[in-house]
């Protein structure tokens, strides 16, 4: 259990580095941004609790905001990810899936484990590039930063699951 | 009452969901005007730690360019400070005057020098956090420059770092003018390049063309006047019609701004403190 714990804030603490010393530089053509750090909340154990999963990702996503400056938007975003995840995975996980699966290329498949992240990185993005356009609001470039940073960010994800779980 | 107790039960993460939203939300909109929310920015003594050694590593890949930079800036001083010190000396041939002058260009400012840890271009709201805070003497309401122009203004400190509203942020509001003219207005970002700003309202009477200097109009006691903000790139009317809309081209780059200088006028809490006065 405890094992459990440590690697999952190694991975904390991993993806929060990478994301504020790394990833928020990144800005591809004006619109695309890339949130990593989300790959953590989607891919812990399919029997972690509901609590769990809220305090992981409200604590991620805060931490994320320390170090962005950016207060309570990304801790807003990530709890709201963490609290749908749940029917998320019922939605794409398959049928015959064991009570510990950790979601991932090699217990989902390729094809089920792109749509789940997807929905889920959609959602997330959602939720916090709307916040972050409260005071200049242009819904078509909106929709345009969405679509972009989901694309991006969906790409990371796979390249990292790509690398660590094959 | 059991029925209750196990509505809370069967549905207690709905409550902490709402209970975190809530935090989330409180943080997002009580850091506008709440100075105590310090630890929740890059300020705070981790991440402070470690974006400084972070840009203790990343500002060795600029040195070469910001050396050229301040060469550059230097021979021009150079070369007008001879200029002016020659025609000074044929017009009245007086030496300890120019000597006079040199000492009472900077007489009423304190100036600090800071290195910038953390830096964003590419949000709507954009800070800067520099490595020095209130042990260094920075404070609230400072304004910050760097050798091309003005960066901005200081936000909020800690003991050890401080951060700052630069221009490229919607709660930016600096008053400037355009260079050898009285008529002021005041700068205001749009969130989209990072390399332009806006000057606004300026009066339509005024007289302002594209290449013209926009620089600091020294009304409030954060920047003296005359500090160089950019050029005019582009004059329009603005949305109502009854002033002017200049679009400016920055003088400071953003995306690689390393040192900067926070200057502090000595006699401003004087100022600040009759404005508030009148306020009241």
């Amino acid at each position: 259990m405890a094992v459990i714990f440590f690697k999952r804030l190694g991975w904390f603490w991993l993806l929060v580095l990478l994301q504020a010393l790394v990833l928020n530089h990144v800005h591809l053509l004006g619109c695309a941004m890339p949130f990593l750090y989300v790959y953590l909340i989607l891919t812990l154990n399919v029997n972690t609790s509901r609590k769990a999963l809220l305090l992981w990702g409200f604590f991620l996503g805060l931490t994320v905001d320390i170090f962005s400056d950016t207060p309570g938007m990304n801790a807003a975003a990530t709890t709201f990810l963490a609290f749908m995840r749940p029917s998320l995975l019922t939605l794409f996980a398959p049928r015959d899936c064991s009570d510990d699966m950790e979601p991932g290329i090699g217990s989902m498949g390729e094809w089920l484990f792109f749509r789940y992240i997807l929905a889920g990185v959609v959602l997330h993005h959602t939720v916090l590039l709307a916040m972050e356009a409260f005071s200049f609001f242009d819904f078509g470039f909106l929709l345009l930063e969405i679509l972009s940073s989901s694309l991006l960010t969906v790409f990371c994800v796979m390249a990292v699951e790509g690398i660590c779980k094959k | 009452m059991r029925n209750l107790l196990d509505f809370f039960l069967k549905y207690h993460h709905w409550f902490l969901f709402i209970l975190l939203e809530v935090i989330s939300f409180g943080l997002l909109f009580r850091f506008n005007n709440y100075q105590g929310s310090v630890c929740f920015t890059s300020a705070n003594w981790l991440s402070g730690t470690i974006y400084e050694i972070s840009a203790g590593v990343t500002s060795y890949f600029h040195l070469k360019s910001v050396n050229e930079e301040l060469m550059e800036r230097n021979i021009y001083l150079e070369q007008q400070i001879l200029a002016l010190r020659e025609a000074y000396m044929e017009a009245t041939c007086d030496t300890s005057r120019v000597e006079e002058i040199r000492h009472s260009v900077l007489k009423d400012f304190t100036i600090l020098k800071a290195d910038v840890i953390h830096n964003s271009i590419n949000r709507t709201d954009n800070y800067v956090t520099l490595n020095k805070g209130e042990t260094d003497g920075i404070y609230p309401e400072m304004g910050v420059i760097d050798g091309n122009g003005v960066v901005g203004i200081v936000y909020l400190t800690s003991s050890r770092f401080s951060i700052v509203i630069p221009v490229l942020n919607s709660k930016s509001n600096i008053s400037c003018k355009v260079k050898n003219s009285d008529y002021f207005g005041y700068l205001k970002w749009d969130g989209e390049d990072s390399r332009y700003t806006y000057l606004m309202d300026l009066p339509r009477h005024s007289v302002c063309e594209k290449g013209d200097t926009i620089v600091t109009s020294g009304f409030t006691s954060i920047f003296p006047a005359g500090m160089m903000v950019g050029t005019a790139e582009e004059i329009t009317d603005s949305h109502d019609g009854l002033s002017y809309l200049v679009k400016v081209k920055l003088s400071t780059d953003f995306g690689k701004l390393n040192d900067v200088w926070v200057i502090s006028r000595n006699d401003a809490m004087e100022q600040r403190g009759l404005e508030q006065k009148i306020g009241k």
